[in-house]
């Protein structure tokens, strides 16, 4: 159990900077021949030092040309029933919605029905392209939740286990895995829960693995998150780069405070890949941020 | 790409349209209100009210200083666009079906309904543009519509000609100073009315939207077919788009079939076609319903559509869209390149 009010080392970097800020000589800004502009600063440094700091600084200045009547018309003040609404969109007629993604192609028909909606799927196909789909049940060429034995057998190589855990039901099961064709008389017997659970490890495997799945293609794990992160300030700092499908913040059950550590799923890879490469050493909350792809997991 | 969606409107769309330069989009539908709105981030800059009936048109003079309505109350009204006010209001006995200004902005022409014993016209109001001027009242020009009533018309280049397409199918060209009818042409199949004509940017050509389930490309100068897109549902608009060779086509199943479809089904897709070699390229969801109206920017820059759903969704394209070419077109560009770059160093 934490202390209920923790000391945060973030906010205690504040308050030094606020009380030795005494006796520095002021900032200085200089303008150079060249055009350059000198700015020097004094500052105490972490040993108490006085420490000096020039920095050269070069202003730019970026033109647009826009057309000039678009640019008036931009000046002008709303009427009729959008008169009372303040600058920028208004939330009750304005909204942006999903993004689309739009390529066009020359077969785009037979592009669209190969993804299938799901960016994700062409990355799996090249994935699964060398597997052939094979019974974990009884090795036939189907899935496992289709197999026509899978609620009377245990899956293959699993079937020893099962008998190790349940002496006493060992014979029934062993029976009806070896049998494999006289397993449905057997079907109105009881099994155990635990058991059960045995013969649907399939599907239980595969709904822990659909995460696995799910993240290793554009999942960025996010390390040294700060303790009072919310997921929605994740959110908002990673949508940026494109449509963020999930958040998922690691936060201590009885405390409530993160665990610093997060995921951020994302739509597209190549998304993910750009905020992987920007996000990586953001300062977020006095915390350096460490962005990576997130490794499948185990 | 992420679409804006308006929605200032509570009923189904009739028409959207940019201003010349692109940076306003005007938006119409059955619920008697004019929305207008920048298109570079969808804030509403007012809404004009007046009409008392369904508007089912509207224009922009090419200053973008008037804007002409038509509407089921029988009126084409006039409104200054930066402040909303009505300047001017025409009565006529039917609805107006359309509205258009010409290249100039000094001409507007309004089709009107085939109602109540009244024969479906096009009628042509000069315009003073001028938010001060005093508009006239009387018409300059009335085409009156003997065989089949017009849906739809436009000006061509130079105000030269006036094309209508027509209930039954048919595009017709007038002359656009004497009303006479110079030819009338069976387009598209016969009986299923024309939905939309919009120009290219010279106005030398259109393309026209059917209910027959195809758009087609056609010459103003003698109403040539140029080139043919087929859908696989009655199309209610079509619009070329500048800078890519591509057009826009919207449509979808008829409202009152709609309650019996699924939105995969219903085909409520914005349909891009290439402009030359016919092929579709690719399409855009989004709508619950079918698409009435399609606008592509002026500037390039994305397209607007509106549907029965009562939203307008804008899109700015991205990179993908801009970067799309055939191989033959990758060639010749890489082609012109190089001979650029040789001529180039041939004047060093």
């Amino acid at each position: 159990m934490a202390p209920p009010t923790k000391h945060d080392w973030a906010d205690d970097d504040e308050l030094e900077e606020t009380t030795t800020t005494t006796d520095l000589p002021p900032p200085q800004k200089i303008q150079n021949k060249d055009g350059t502009w000198t700015i020097i600063e004094y500052r105490y440094n972490d040993a108490g030092q006085k420490v000096k700091a020039t920095r050269r600084v070069r202003y730019v200045v970026r033109r647009e040309v826009v057309n000039p009547r678009v640019a008036e018309r931009k000046t002008w003040s709303k009427f009729g029933d959008s008169a009372n609404d303040p600058p920028g969109p208004a939330l009750d007629t304005t909204t942006v919605g999903e993004n689309i993604i739009f390529r066009p192609s020359v077969n785009w028909r037979r592009e669209a029905k190969d993804e299938a909606n799901d960016p994700n799927a062409q990355a799996m196909k090249d994935k699964l392209k060398d597997k052939k789909v094979k019974c974990r049940i009884c090795d036939g060429e189907h899935f496992t939740a289709r197999c026509p034995y899978k609620d009377t057998m245990a899956p293959i190589g699993e079937a020893a286990g099962a008998a190790d855990l349940a002496a006493g039901l060992d014979e029934v099961r062993g029976a009806s895995a070896a049998a494999g064709a006289a397993g449905p008389g057997k079907k109105g017997s009881y099994v155990p829960p635990a058991l059960r659970d045995r013969a649907n490890a399939g599907a239980g495997e595969r709904m822990g693995g659909k995460y696995g799945e799910r993240d290793d293609l554009a999942t960025l794990r996010v390390t040294n998150v700060s303790e009072m992160a919310e997921e929605h300030e994740l959110r908002e700092l990673f949508e940026r780069f494109g449509r963020v499908t999930r958040v998922f913040l690691a936060k201590d059950r009885e405390t409530g405070l993160a665990k610093g550590f997060a995921f951020i799923s994302f739509a597209d890879r190549d998304d993910a890949a750009k905020a992987c490469a920007k996000m990586d050493g953001f300062g977020f909350r006095h915390l350096i941020l460490r962005v990576e792809f997130s490794k499948k997991a185990q | 790409m992420r679409p804006i969606l308006l929605a200032g409107h509570e009923r189904a769309l009739t028409q959207i349209r940019y201003n010349r330069d692109g940076d306003l989009i005007f938006s119409v539908s059955k619920d008697q209100v004019i929305c207008v709105w920048f298109s570079h981030n969808g804030e509403r800059l007012g809404t004009y009210r007046g009409h008392q009936g369904a508007i089912w048109t509207i224009d922009i003079d090419p200053t973008s200083t008037l804007l002409a309505s038509g509407s089921a109350d029988n009126t084409i009204r006039l409104w200054e666009i930066k402040t909303g006010k009505l300047l001017k209001t025409w009565d006529f006995p039917t609805a107006v079906k359309r509205v258009e200004f010409s290249e100039d902005g000094t001409k507007l022409l309004g089709v009107t309904e085939k109602r109540m014993g009244h024969l479906g016209t096009i009628v042509v109001l000069d315009i003073k543009p001028d938010v001060d001027a005093e508009q006239a009242d009387e018409k300059a020009l009335t085409i009156v519509c003997q065989e089949s009533k017009a849906t739809v018309a436009g000006w061509s280049y130079l105000s030269k000609y006036i094309i209508a397409g027509h209930e039954d199918g048919s595009v017709s060209q007038y002359d656009a100073k004497t009303g006479d009818l110079i030819y009338n042409l069976p387009i598209h199949e016969l009986n299923q009315p024309i939905t939309d004509l919009q120009w290219s940017h010279d106005r030398t050509y259109f393309i026209t939207a059917s209910k027959d389930k195809t758009a087609k490309l056609i010459t103003a100068k003698d109403l040539e077919v140029l080139k043919t897109y087929t859908a696989d549902t009655p199309l209610n608009s079509a619009t070329i788009t500048p800078k890519k060779d591509f057009v826009i086509l919207g449509g979808g199943q008829a409202a009152m079939d709609v309650t019996t479809t699924a939105a995969r089904q219903g085909k409520f897709e914005a349909r891009f076609y290439h402009k030359i070699f016919e092929d579709e390229i690719g399409r855009v969801r989004g709508h619950f319903g079918p698409l009435n109206t399609v606008a592509a920017d002026p500037t390039g820059k994305g397209y607007a559509s509106g549907g029965e759903d009562g939203y307008v969704r804008v899109h700015h394209f991205d990179k993908g869209y801009y970067d799309f070419m055939y191989e033959v077109e990758r060639e010749r560009a890489n082609k012109l390149a190089q001979a650029q770059a040789q001529a180039g160093t041939a004047t060093a």
